[in-house]
């Protein structure tokens, strides 16, 4: 059964204890000059696996609030960094987290380029670098453990359960309390992801990618990538027939001639 | 084509091309052999303490953390060392009920009464004190400026901890001998602005309870210039009186509106003690040693440079810097002094002398006896009978107390005590609900100290057994009724020479219009800022 997490942005007070948990599960870290984990300045790097980044927003009313947002990757069902990887580094498991295995990257870093989030990092800083982003806790799931991040969090921002479950408390949620905007960001975003994200102020005023189209990449570049076998004969058949025919014809030139030349001599 | 030209270590074309191939078959090799298994994933390498380590999403004892906010003056918090172990959760939602005790979403603010209880839970000091000692020692190397500082009675019993004594040493002389030795220009005792607080905040009560006596409403139907709602609450504890801003702002006509201790000195250090001593206020550095991190707070407050409008300056502030004891013991290690063999120094003067009633401020229970003490003599004409000396009801470790004594000509004279906030909820819920249903006032004077066993239970006060235990807490509070009955010689703070010397030299009387412009303040209403539970 595929898992899922909901946060709730609304219930965040910016402790960042969910940025503490992912550091010490993960043995991550610190560096909080350059790379902040928590504040106006958190920004996803190779040891932030996950940040919480605030926001002053004006709300409705004009008045100034601040909103916390937790960012991590949002493992999606059909993660275009997967399909990307030429030596499947990165894997959605069937558990819903998007894996990513070093021993077997190259470092292309095509995954970089294929996220529709700018997720994955590189750790440009190392000798021997791999590629970095969050793991959901694949190690924790499979013992049935919610991510660190998630069991940490003293307010209960986010949620963790079965996919549809937690789909449908998103939806009771946002329809029952005014305050919500009526989107559940991540339901359809690039297709769907496991982490999923309601609020009361608008997305885009919190650091997300509002611009990802629901078409999953995957599913995009199939429509051009499943013609390339058709393609690949058809154009054979092209060149095969054009080889064919410029052969004909030299074989024709060639004897022609040799008719001639053997006529003068 | 050409053959090797020769040269020796020169490399043949069919070396070269037999090295090409191993390598290429050796790399081929191992990346069929590792495309055979994945490895390990990334991550997980690490650990998260145990009750998180449960199935889904179970409910736990302690879980997370409390907010704080990158600018907070009073506290910071070091990730690295952070354990997740829930305690500061506990120490400020449990003890203090201000986490939790707010809705969410929050507004535009990180709701924090900046008590530091949670820097006295953590136990890998993750929170701590924002550390002023750097600033404070290249001001002590400045030689253009004058630095005085000023000590709080909690300190006195605590800060001999840091240099492994037991809980409650009394190293008041040997601390004011490393002050000076540290280079302090002047070293004083808020003892000295507890007794000028007492007669200005004893003064206000009497105002109110006369006021009440003349028919005046308890309910805040006062007097237009100052508030005469009774019961009247203690100011001097900022940790509290940004509580009573946050969640109570309704009851803020309740507040004395005298300043703290604290501030009161810085004041005075830069209008009376420049003048007397003819130093340009502005050259003056003040500095306090406190029990407390929320005094970083009060001293940042905006409107807590009355001295600095007195001499047409408002970016002057009142306390430059205020200390933790803490930060005082780190700060006497940085200058390598051993406090515990140095010979007692007294305060200097001008500021310098405290009495006993001063000195039990640093106690739960401390500011109302001496308050009482003196109010006693206020209301009377007369001083108080032995009885009032120790007033054993108003003292210990009990969350709130309660007491009554007659005063003649006046009648029952009422009081509560609280200290740790959750404590002060009790009184403040069953006044609130008294006024709503225009009930008569219970009590005339309530005592509210941010912290539990007050000011000597601080959150700036030296991390000693975990969680902070009530032993040490009575230790403390035990030195400061030794102090006050066998050590001071007087014990009353009306009798104090240098506050009946500031009031005939420069404040006039107490509640003057002097005092009023530098020893008074207001309050802000933060009930905006936040959303308080109706009931949590």
């Amino acid at each position: 059964m595929s898992k899922a997490v909901l946060v709730d942005v609304t219930k965040c007070y910016g402790c960042g204890a969910c940025t503490v948990a992912c550091k010490l599960w993960n043995g991550k870290e610190y560096d909080d000059a350059k790379k902040p984990t928590v504040g106006e300045k958190a920004q996803l790097t190779d040891i932030n696996w996950t940040v919480v980044s605030k926001h002053k927003v004006t709300d409705a009313s004009g008045k100034t609030v601040w909103r916390f947002a937790k960012k991590q990757c949002l493992h999606c069902e059909e993660p275009a960094c997967a399909s990307s990887c030429l030596v499947g580094a990165l894997r959605k498991t069937e558990e819903g987290p998007v894996v990513y295995y070093p021993d077997l990257c190259v470092g292309c870093r095509y995954c970089m380029i294929a996220c529709p989030f700018g997720i994955p990092k590189y750790e440009w800083d190392k000798s021997f670098p791999e590629v970095s982003k969050c793991q959901m806790c694949s190690s924790r799931l499979a013992k049935n453990e919610a991510p660190a991040c998630v069991s940490v969090c003293p307010n209960g921002v986010m949620k963790f359960g079965d996919s549809e479950q937690i789909l449908k408390e998103a939806r009771a949620t946002i329809a029952s309390d005014k305050r919500y905007i009526k989107h559940i960001y991540g339901e359809k975003e690039a297709g769907g992801t496991a982490w999923m994200y309601i609020s009361d102020q608008p997305f885009e005023k919190l650091g997300f990618k509002t611009a990802v189209k629901n078409q999953s990449l995957p599913e995009y570049t199939w429509k051009i990538i499943n013609k390339i076998p058709a393609a690949l004969v058809v154009w054979g058949g092209i060149l095969t027939g054009v080889y064919m025919i410029t052969n004909r014809r030299n074989a024709v030139k060639s004897s022609k001639n040799n008719e001639n030349k053997g006529g003068k001599s | 084509m050409e053959k090797s030209n020769g040269k020796t270590g020169a490399v043949s074309r069919r070396t070269f091309l037999k090295g090409v191939t191993g390598a290429g078959l050796t790399g081929a090799a191992a990346a069929l052999t590792g495309c055979k298994s994945t490895g390990k994933p990334a991550g997980g390498t690490g650990w998260t303490p145990q009750q998180y380590n449960v199935p889904e999403n179970w409910p736990v004892q302690v879980r997370g953390r409390v907010p704080i906010d990158p600018e907070n003056p009073s506290i910071v918090r070091d990730d690295k060392k952070c354990i997740l172990c829930g305690q500061c959760i506990e120490a400020c939602n449990k003890v203090q009920s201000v986490q939790g005790y707010y809705e969410l979403p929050i507004k535009d603010d990180i709701t924090c009464v900046n008590c530091g209880q949670c820097s006295l839970w953590c136990p890998t000091a993750a929170i701590s004190e924002r550390d002023d000692v750097d600033k404070v020692i290249t001001a002590l190397k400045d030689k253009n400026l004058h630095v005085i500082v000023q000590t709080a009675p909690a300190t006195r019993v605590a800060v001999g901890e840091e240099f492994g004594l037991p809980p409650g040493s009394i190293i008041e002389g040997k601390m004011v001998a490393a002050l000076k030795k540290m280079g302090f220009h002047g070293v004083f005792d808020t003892n000295f602005t507890a007794d000028l607080t007492i007669m200005e905040e004893g003064t206000e009560l009497v105002t109110r309870v006369k006021n009440a006596l003349a028919g005046g409403h308890g309910g805040g139907e006062g007097g237009h210039h100052a508030p005469m709602a009774l019961p009247q609450f203690t100011s001097c504890s900022p940790g509290w009186v940004k509580f009573c801003e946050y969640f109570y702002p309704d009851l803020l006509e309740h507040m004395s509106t005298c300043k703290s201790p604290q501030q009161m000195l810085g004041a005075l250090a830069k209008t009376y003690y420049a003048k007397k001593k003819g130093i340009d206020p502005a050259k003056i550095v003040s500095v306090s040693i406190m029990p407390c991190t929320a005094k970083k707070f009060e001293a940042a407050r905006p409107e807590m440079n009355s001295a600095g409008i007195k001499n047409g300056n408002a970016k002057m502030i009142d306390v430059d810097y205020a200390l933790t004891t803490r930060e005082l013991a780190k700060m006497m290690k940085i200058f390598r002094i051993d406090l515990t063999t140095l010979k007692d120094q007294h305060y200097d003067n001008i500021m310098g002398e405290g009495t006993g009633a001063a000195v039990i401020f640093g106690t739960t229970g401390g500011v109302m006896e001496a308050a009482i003490r003196s109010g006693y003599f206020l209301l009377t004409g007369q001083n108080p009978p032995e009885l009032l000396f120790n007033l054993e009801p108003v003292r210990g470790l009990q969350g709130v107390k309660k007491a009554s004594l007659n005063v003649p000509g006046v009648g029952e004279l009422r009081v509560a005590i609280s200290h740790g906030l959750g404590n002060a909820r009790v009184l403040l819920d069953q006044l609130r609900e008294d006024k709503k249903n225009h009930r008569e006032p219970r009590f005339h004077f309530i005592e509210f100290m941010s912290c539990p066993g007050g000011c000597i239970g601080g959150g700036g006060q030296p991390r000693t057994a975990l969680p902070p235990s009530d032993a040490v807490r009575q230790a403390r509070l035990d030195s400061l009724y030794t102090m006050d009955a066998k050590m001071y010689k007087k014990r009353l703070s009306h009798e104090n020479k240098e506050v009946q010397q500031i009031y005939t030299e420069f404040l006039g009387k107490p509640n003057s219009e002097l005092a009023h412009q530098l020893l008074h303040t207001k309050y802000t209403d933060r009930g905006s800022q936040l959303t308080a539970k109706k009931k949590a």
